[in-house]
């Protein structure tokens, strides 16, 4: 069963990515990563148990990811627009002067 | 030996997709993750989802391809093939525990139970209703943006 190695090794990769990468579109590639790495570890269990069950889960696996995706890349879409950068850094930097300019307001 | 070269290049393909600078170049790095791990399904008889696996990872990467192109922050400088090749050489590393670990286990027994049968005998219901979920939200989702957009032209 050399596959759950596999897949863990993969899923090491995508969390580390998640936790590592300040550009949102790379986070978003880590969150497709890690959904791989299940799916793959899912897939061939069953693969290799000889349930078909397993694929036809991966339908519905397969689905909330797309929706995932969806959810994701629209709040990407909205955060680019409303910062004009899709730096993670760059938008905390803006949201501390922002906080900063209102304090002083105040 | 067909698993191990797969695995290679699944890990290798996905260092390169994290950590390349250019964001084209990691969504192309991405699309050869999708690809090994379908080749991988196929290698062990999971033809289904391998076709499932490659159906929704084009759509995955057309929209990334796309959005990377739109939204990607243009990179300060380009990825050198020296670093391109440090992350082949992390990426092969990374993926030798795969090649010569592996975990012990029964494999269980077989059902008899093939992908017709479970998909429209035992799971096909929930498949449609997951559907009709994900389609009724897309649907509220677009009547909802279609009053905005009609609020803000007035």
């Amino acid at each position: 069963m050399d596959f759950v190695i596999l897949s863990l090794v993969m899923l090491a990769i995508g969390i580390y990515g998640l936790l590592t990468n300040r550009q949102l579109l790379k986070v978003f590639i880590s969150v497709e990563l890690i959904a791989t790495a299940a799916t793959l570890n899912f897939v061939m269990l069953a693969s290799s148990a000889g349930v078909g069950l397993g694929q036809a889960f991966l339908i519905l696996a397969f689905s909330t990811d797309t929706a995932v995706s969806g959810v994701i890349l629209a709040l990407l879409v909205i955060v680019s627009k409303k910062y004009g950068t899709s730096d993670m850094d760059k938008i905390i930097q803006m949201l501390q002067e922002k906080g900063a300019s209102e304090d002083e307001v105040q | 030996m067909m698993f191990e070269i797969l695995a290679v290049g699944l890990i290798i393909s996905a260092v390169l997709a994290l950590f390349l600078d250019e964001v084209i170049y990691s969504v192309a790095a991405l699309a050869g993750t999708f690809f090994f791990t379908a080749f991988i399904y196929v290698e062990n008889g999971a033809l289904y989802a391998a076709i499932f696996q490659i159906a929704v990872g084009v759509g995955t990467l057309a929209i990334l391809f796309l959005s990377g192109e739109m939204l990607g922050d243009k990179p300060k400088m380009k990825t050198s093939p020296k670093r391109t090749g440090a992350l082949v050489g992390i990426g092969a590393v990374l993926s030798l525990p795969a090649i010569f670990l592996s975990v012990s286990g029964s494999t269980g027994t077989t059902s008899g139970l093939d992908f017709g049968d479970a998909l429209w005998n035992v799971r096909g219901l929930d498949v449609v209703l997951q559907a009709l979920v994900i389609l009724t939200m897309a649907l509220g989702i677009a009547i909802v943006l279609n009053e905005k957009k009609k609020k803000g032209g007035q």
